[in-house]
This record gives C-alpha cells, structure tokens and sequence, in this order.
C-alpha cells in the first residue's frame, strides 16, 4: 500500500516542481517532510481472540424442548422469559434453552433436566457467552442456510469491548446479549428490533451516555446528545432515513471502535462517495496522515449543515494561533488531532492557514468566489421575487435561477479539491446563470413599471375625458336653463 | 319636452353643417323612422331628486366589460384539464395585454357584485322595490343570482389549486340541500367528481348559457325601468302611475352623460387595480393534493363562515337560502306604503341589521 | 386642465361653443376608443414569440434529437425536465434534484439520471434513487411521442 503511494507522491512532487508555483512548494515542503510521511498512529497490536468452541452438546434433538412445558407456568419472570424466547427468532427457529443453558430438554423432571450429569449449566457467565453465541454463529455451515455472515465471533474480539474482556477480563464491556437480547433476539431487519439500524443510536447510548459506567474508562458521555443534533442524527432520528448513519455505520458493529484518523476519508465516503473524490484531488489528501481529513472542518459526532463560515473565523474573534493547533511538539512536526478541533468555532480555514501565510490568499479568493455567486443568486432571487410579488410570470427567470443554484452548488462541493480554478469554474457560471436571472426578472419590472406607465397616462386620458364631459353636461344644463327661461314649459 | 332637448349638440358634427352623419342618419330615418324609436328610449325624464348614485349603471357597464373581455379570453382559452392552465399562463405571459384583459376581467367581475349588491341596498333605503316597482325587484334578485353564478362558474376556469378546491367545496355545498342535493351534485359536476366534465360544463354555463340569461334578464329589467320611469325618494308614486311629480331631467343627454362620467371613473379604477393588482394564477390543479385553506371568493365568504358555525349541515345550507327568499319577495312581505326612512323605523333597523351581520361575517370569514 | 380652461372663451357666442363642444365631444370618443381598441387589437394579433401554443403539451424536442439511450435537459414551463429515450419508451422527469435543488444531467456511460452536484443517481426509467443522497426519486411527467416529436403533457 505504501510503495504505490510513495510513487504517486514522487510522480506528483515531479510534476508540482515543473509547475513551480510558490503556493505549491510550500505546501509541499510541509506534506513532504520527513515526519509526516511515517505513520503517526501505528495500528497497536491486537490481543488474539479465543478459538471459537464447540456448540453445548446435549441429548435430544431440536424439536425437544420439555424446559418451556414447566417454565412457562413457573412464576412472572420465568414466564416472561420463556415467552420472550418463544417469540423470539431462536424460539421460531428450534434452537431450544438447552442450546445456550445445557440440560437434558427431553425430560420435564428437574433433576434430570437440570442435572450436572445431563449438562446443565444454568445461566451462563459474562466470559462465556460470547463463545456461546460464537459457537454456533462462526460456524458457516450452521449460519449458510440463513444466510448469515459468520466473521461476527471473530471481529467481536477485535473490537474495544472484546479487547477490553480479553485484557481486563472485564466483564461490564457490552457483549452480544447486551445489543441483540439474549432470550427475546430479533432479527436485525426487524424494526421493533434494538439493532435495527433505526434504534442503534438509543441502544449504544444506553452503555455510551451512562456517565457512571463510563467514568472508568475516561469516555465522555456526550455522544448520543451531540450526534442526535448533527445532520446525520436529524436525519436517522427524526426523519426516519434508514440511509443515515447511526453509531455502527462508522464504528462498525460488532468490530466497534473509533475510526483511525487515517480511515476516517474511507468512513464518511463510504455514503459521500463524490465529496471523497473531490478531497482525493486536493492538496489536503496528498498531505497523507497529517493532512486534514473530515473532521477537521466538519466534526465527528456533531456534523452539521455546512457553510461559508467554515471558511473564516469572524472578523471579531480572531483564531489564538498557537502551534500546536496543528504542530505536535517536541518536533513540531505536522499533526492535526480531533481533541483540537472540537470546538465547533476551531472548526475554519483560517485556523491553520492564518493570515500572513502563503496560502491565506488562495483560501480567501476561495470564500471570496462562494460567497460572489451566492451574493449574486441573492441579487438575482430577491429581483425575481420582486417581478412575481408584481404579479408578473417568472418562469424563466426561476430556471436560470436553478442552473445558478446548481453551479453553485457544484461549486460547494467543489471546495472539497481546494483547487481554486476548479471552484471559480463552477462559481463563475453560477454568477453568469444569476446575471441571467437577474436580466430576465429585470425585464419582467421594466414590463411592470411599463405598465404603471400606461396606466398613469390612460387615467390622464380617462380624467380628461371626465373634464370634458363634465364641461359639455354643464353646458347643455346651461343651455336648457336659458331655453326654459326664455319659454317657460307649460 | 321638445324645447328641451334642441339645442343639444347631437351627433355633434351634425349640429354644424349637413354633413355626412347627417346624411346616413336622413337615410336611415327614411327608411326605418328610428327618431321616434330612440325618441320612446332616450326621451323620458328624470326626477331631479332621484338618487341613483349610478349604481345599477355601473354594474350594466360592468357587464358590459366582462362580454367584451370574456369574448377575447375565450378566443386563447381551452376547457380541458390537460390545457386550461397552461392558456391561461398563455394568455397572461405571452399575449400582448393578456394580463390586462384577463385582470380587467377578473376586477370587473368582482366589481359587478359589488356595485350590484350597492344598487340593492340603494334601492332598498329608498324603498324603490315598492309599488309599482315589485317585479323589477324580483327580475333584480334574478340578475343577482346570475351575477354570482357567474363568479361561481369562472372561478374554475383557471384550472388552478384554488380554482379546483373553491369548486370542490363548492358543489360539495349544493349537494348538501336537502331533497335535490345529491341531484344538484351530479349535475354541477356532471359525476361524482370534479373533472374535465365539470370544467367543460361549467365553461359552457359561463360563456353561453349566462350571458344569454343575464343579457334576457337585463333587458326585461330595464324595459320595467323604462315603463315605470326612476323612483322619487321622497315623494311615493301615485296611483295610478301618472307624469313624474317635482322637478325633472331629460334622460338624454343629460343623465346618460352623467352616467358616462361614472363609467369612465370605473373604468380607470380597473386600469388601475388590473395593473396594480393583476389576477394571479397559483399552482395548477391537483385532485390529489388539498391546500391548507380553501376559501370561497369573498361573496361566499359570508356563506362559508355561516356553514361553518352552524352544526347542523342542513339548516346551515337552508339559511342562506331562506334569506334569498325572503329578500326576493321582501315588495309583498313589506306592505307599509310609506317611502321616506324615518317613517319605517323597522325596516330600516332590520336592513342596517341584515347589511352588518353580511359584513361581519364577510370580515369573519376573510379573518379565520 | 387646458381644456377647462379654455372653455369660457369658446362660449361666448353659439356657434363656435357648440363647434368647440363637438370637437372635444369628438375628442373624447376618439381618444377613449383608441385606448380600448389599442389593446383589444394587440390581444388578438397572434403572439410574436414561438414559444408554446398554450396547450397542455409543450413540445421538447424530436426523436431525432434523443436517439435511444441518450437524455436531453429541455425547459417545460416553469421547471425544466429531463427526456430520457430508454428501452422501455421515452420516460420524462422533473430535473430538479430532491436533494439540494441541482438540475440533473444524463450519464450516457452509466445509463442512468445523475446530479452533478453530490452525485445522487436516479433510475432512468423509474426515476428512482439508485444511490447517493436525495431523499427521494425525481416525480415522473407524462411523456407522450407523437411520430416523430416528444411532447411533455402537463397532468
């Protein structure tokens, strides 16, 4: 993986030179430096998982299962649990008590059902398991008739939770039960299910937002809180869009764990598939591990609707710029960590890029080609909603308006290249779509004020005609006063 | 009468020389003797005293406007559903002073209620629906309710969302009657439903069966005009009808010429108001979508907020109805002979009453 | 104004007043008839522009110009449409994107409608979302091809 990159860096080093912009250079200098090249987050080593053991033997077939004949008139609770089996997907699909809890299930007696002799184990432990349920679900011949992936078992023990029970032996990190139930398992396709994609946000933070449970492992618990107020969280949450992401879509489930730095452009474009490319084409992909990645202008769990203010900070509150925003000491080599960028105001252009360096001019004339076309889609919009409060049809200006939109928008995604003549390429159409709108809803007011014209001048015309004809009234009347006058009628 | 009418300058150019209009008019009366005719027309005389503010004068030229523009929008327009909107937007955007005869039409359309509505009320506080006048009331009250058939039956034209609902809600109104509701249901729709069946009834109502109603209506109206001559609002006429008492006015020119001056004010309020204000067009209609607020034009508003508040959907229908009713054989339920206002206290109350509860309703529906 | 002004001078004898009479009456029918018939005339001389007929199809283009597999962005009314000849006929749909408002594009490699703006991708004929991030497929337009020419027919 690295050699093909080393080449494609050298190969682009060659062509940048030839080039021999300043701007470039610099950068390069910093992406190409000694520090950044080796990988700052080496994958730690990972504690082997146990072998997956053999499925509990016991006598008696699937079809036997005395165990619910007594249980289910024992009291509440035992009732409860042989229902929640019942109904759950084990229950429908003849995978009986003694499956996970030992015994004999052909006999209804208790001491030969529940006998150490027959195997009985009772109500297994928190170490154990894992390995129950992986017994039978890593095996591919048991899981191939209903299609199930069977890597489960063994990705579980990667992840933080499994490493965390192999490590510490400890016993409060989530284990399968605790995410998929243990008697009532549903499928995940389910959607009263707690792993239906749907419900994972509440089901992680059952465990995630527990601050006594966390406090431990030094965990905040804030995710839940932060990540239901993001776009994704609003978007899965509120409006029920099972395409959001929830926690597993970029923690993976049951390998769970933070993404690395180094992973996180593959993570959000798994669904951001376009915007992927574009970062892949910017100088920030080329800076490798040390390049800003995602989260340094969009966050992690508190993605939001982004805008033009992610380009600068206001000009009131000036970033502190400090060298360790993106420098880690002692070496100052160049690091950007998350910690650094959670606070949403960190979160700018100009938080590494301050005003007096080389670059500042490009990201500037970058803000400054968005926020043109978006002044002149204002311009141009606010002319048009003129035109139609007029009365006026504006129909073509409306279609102008959404090629200016759709520019522009190209333009937005487009920052994601930090190229700026491909950016200017969009925002200049936007701005020349706008125009176009803003000449068309023009015509529409000058039509309208065309009108008010007219209008001025035919009621001239009507008043004057009143006048007259007022005149020539009074003057008949005058006349017919005299004619009376002269003979009077009889 | 004679001497009175002299020395006016009619046509004007004839008053001057023997001209050519002379000639054609020597020409015409030698053939058809139309003097006398106009003469029969034009020369009656008018109390001084009669008060017509030109409200009936007005509304006939309104009339007057809608033949005019309708007959130069039903030369674009196209009564189906697949097309009427969009030669609507044709007329309005793409044909030069579409907007101006479309909006001209839609004002003068809501000006002709209004200024009918104004002529009721004029005649009824100056007790001219009385003896001898009863049958012009009730030829009015038919005028009245082809006037608002008309606005009903335009409203649709457009074929937009308030267009459809106004008229789905509507008919859904008349179906509500009693006994022939159901009836009255199918055959405004012509279905079930409102469709293209409906808009091509309700374009055939509006543009042929109508005007030839009102044009009729209108002519036997003012025939009774003609015959009864323009009540005195003081004085009650005598029995039998007898020469105008008091002072008078020839009708022509003297009144016609007034009446014209109101007309061309008229007219510039409509230049101004279709200029100001041209008729919009909202989305197009979509039986699969409801607007939130579906609201009637503002002369059914009234109707509408009293539907709204009467639980009982029957009685609700029935009230307007019995009021027409009433208000129709209002000459034969009024039997106090007595013309001057402060003579009849009770009828004057219950007339103010009646106008402030429309109004009130009116302003109640435009309001909720 | 000028002409009331002018009044008391022409009334002092009566020939010429009832002369002046007829020349303002004759002004006052010239000038009101012209301004009702200039724009009566106007609206009945056909349009100048070629666009639309007013009917409820607007035609937006020939078979020639979207041969098979192939889709045309054409402006119908107030919202621009996209054409698409597909297999199973000539399918049309709004252009406006559910997304962020972008105009969709045809990609003639892919076979199927995209959104230049976040790469959503719609099904060509179906309109449908395929993948990317609108919320929900581009609302199909009747389409109907009368031998040679496509026509949108407003619903």
């Amino acid at each position: 993986m690295r050699i093909p990159t080393d080449a494609r860096r050298r190969l682009r080093r060659a062509r940048l030179i030839l080039l021999g912009a300043p701007i470039v250079l610099v950068a390069l200098l910093v992406g190409g430096s000694p520090a950044a090249a080796q990988d700052p987050e080496p994958t730690p080593s990972l504690i082997p998982g146990p072998p997956a053991p053999t499925p509990i033997a016991h006598p008696g077939g699937s079809g036997d299962n005395q165990c619910a004949a007594c249980h289910v008139s024992l009291d509440d609770k035992q009732q409860a649990i042989t229902q929640a089996w019942q109904e759950g997907i084990h229950g429908k699909g003849g995978i009986g008590c003694a499956d996970c809890h030992g015994g004999d299930p052909r006999s209804d007696q208790i001491t030969v059902a529940m006998s150490e002799e027959a195997g009985f184990i009772g109500i297994p432990s928190r170490d154990d398991t894992v390995g129950i349920c992986g017994s039978c679900h890593s095996d591919p011949e048991r899981m191939g008739q209903y299609g199930l992936p069977t890597d489960q078992y063994s990705k579980y023990w990667t992840s933080v939770h499994g490493q965390r029970l192999l490590e510490a032996d400890d016993t409060k990190v989530a284990i399968c039960i605790d995410c998929h139930g243990s008697h009532a398992v549903k499928k995940a396709s389910d959607p009263t299910s707690d792993v239906y994609p749907l419900n994972v946000p509440q089901l992680c933070s059952r465990c995630h937002s527990d601050p006594t449970l966390m406090e431990s492992y030094g965990i905040p618990t804030d995710q839940y809180a932060t990540y239901e107020q993001s776009v994704h969280g609003q978007a899965l949450i509120g409006n029920q869009d099972v395409r959001a992401p929830s926690c597993t879509s970029c923690h993976g489930s049951h390998a769970a764990q933070p993404p690395r730095s180094s992973e996180v452009v593959d993570v959000c474009g798994k669904c951001h598939t376009a915007t992927q490319d574009l970062y892949l084409e910017s100088r920030h992909a080329e800076l490798e591990t040390a390049a800003p990645k995602c989260w340094t202008c969009h966050g992690t769990h508190d993605v939001a609707k982004s805008s033009e203010a992610l380009f600068f900070h206001p000009e009131d509150d000036p970033p502190d710029y400090e060298c360790t925003t993106c420098h880690e000491p002692p070496d100052m080599t160049l690091k950007l960590n998350v910690e650094q960028f959670d606070n949403e105001a960190d979160r700018r252009c100009d938080t590494c890029h301050h005003p007096e360096s080389l670059i500042y001019p490009q990201v500037e004339a970058i803000a400054g080609a968005l926020a043109g076309a978006s002044s002149a889609q204002e311009t141009a919009a606010e002319k048009v909603e003129r035109a139609r409060s007029l009365g006026m049809l504006v129909d073509d200006a409306e279609n102008a308006l959404a090629e200016a939109l759709t520019a522009y928008v190209q333009g937005q995604a487009a920052v994601h290249t930090t190229l700026l003549t491909t950016i200017s390429g969009h925002t200049d159409e936007s701005v020349a779509k706008a125009n176009r709108a803003e000449e068309l809803a023009q015509g529409k007011l000058d039509e309208s004020d065309f009108r008010r014209m007219a209008m001025i001048v035919v009621i001239g015309l009507l008043l004057a005609n009143v006048v007259i004809l007022y005149y020539v009234l009074r003057r008949i009347e005058h006349g017919q006063d005299q004619g009376q006058d002269a003979e009077p009628s009889p | 009468m004679a001497v009175d009418d002299m020395p006016v300058p009619t046509p004007p150019v004839s008053s001057a020389r023997p001209g050519t209009l002379q000639r054609v008019d020597d020409w015409v009366e030698e053939r058809l003797g139309w003097h006398q005719l106009a003469g029969v027309l034009l020369h009656v005389r008018v109390p001084i005293r009669a008060k017509t503010f030109f409200f009936g004068g007005i509304t006939l030229f309104l009339f007057g406007v809608q033949i005019a523009t309708g007959t130069l929008l039903a030369l674009y327009y196209k009564p189906t559903p697949e097309a009427a909107y969009d030669s609507v937007i044709f007329i309005t955007s793409d044909l030069d002073f579409g907007w101006l005869i479309r909006s001209v039409h839609h004002w003068a359309a809501n000006l002709m209620i209004l200024f009918l509505v104004l002529h009721m009320i004029r005649i009824f506080f100056q007790a001219a629906y009385k003896y001898p006048r009863e049958l012009t009331w009730i030829v009015g009250m038919g005028l009245l309710g082809v006037t608002m058939l008309f606005g009903f039956t335009g409203y649709l034209l457009p074929w937009d969302q308030r267009a459809y609902w106004a008229t789905v809600v509507g008919t859904e109104i008349a179906g509500g009657i009693p006994i022939i509701g159901d009836f009255a249901l199918e055959v405004l729709r012509g279905g079930a439903d409102v469709t293209e069946a409906t808009l091509s009834r309700f374009f055939g109502i509006h543009v042929l069966v109508l005007p030839l109603m009102l044009g009729a209506i209108v002519a036997v109206h003012l025939v009774f005009v003609h015959q009864q001559g323009l009540a005195d609002p003081k004085e009650a006429d005598p029995r039998p009808p007898a020469v105008p008492t008091g002072r008078t006015k020839p009708f022509f020119p003297n009144y016609i010429l007034e009446e014209v001056i109101a007309w061309l004010f008229l007219l510039a309020i409509l230049v101004v108001m279709a200029s100001i204000w041209p008729a919009g067009l909202e989305e197009e209609a979509n039986p699969l979508v409801t607007p939130e607020h579906t609201k009637p034009e503002w002369y059914f508003l009234g109707v509408y907020e009293l539907l709204k508040h009467i639980p009982i959907k029957v009685v609700g229908i029935l009230t307007p109805v019995v009021f027409l009713a009433i208000l129709a054989l209002l000459p034969f339920l009024d039997r106090n002979p007595e013309i001057r206002a402060r003579k009849r206290p009770v009828a004057i109350f219950l007339g103010i009453v009646t106008i402030a509860v429309l109004i009130g309703l009116t302003i109640w529906g435009y309001v909720s | 104004m000028a002409t009331s002004q002018a009044a008391p001078r022409g009334s002092s004898d009566g020939v010429p007043r009832r002369r002046f009479l007829g020349l303002l009456l004759g002004f006052s029918v010239v000038s009101l008839g012209a301004m009702v018939a200039a724009p009566i005339v106007a609206f009945l001389l056909p349009p100048k522009s070629t666009g639309a007929a007013g009917g409820g199809k607007t035609l937006v283009g020939t078979v020639a110009d979207i041969p098979l597999g192939q889709g045309k962005v054409v402006p119908v009314g107030s919202t621009p449409a996209i054409i698409i000849n597909t297999e199973q006929g000539v399918k049309g749909f709004n252009a406006i994107c559910p997304h962020l408002g972008c105009i969709v594009a045809w990609d003639q490699g892919a076979g199927n409608i995209v959104c230049p703006c976040h790469d959503g991708r719609f099904n060509a004929s179906t309109g449908a979302v395929v993948s990317g991030p609108p919320p929900s497929g581009l609302p199909p337009l009747d389409v109907s091809v009368e031998g040679e020419e496509i026509y949108v027919v407003s619903a």
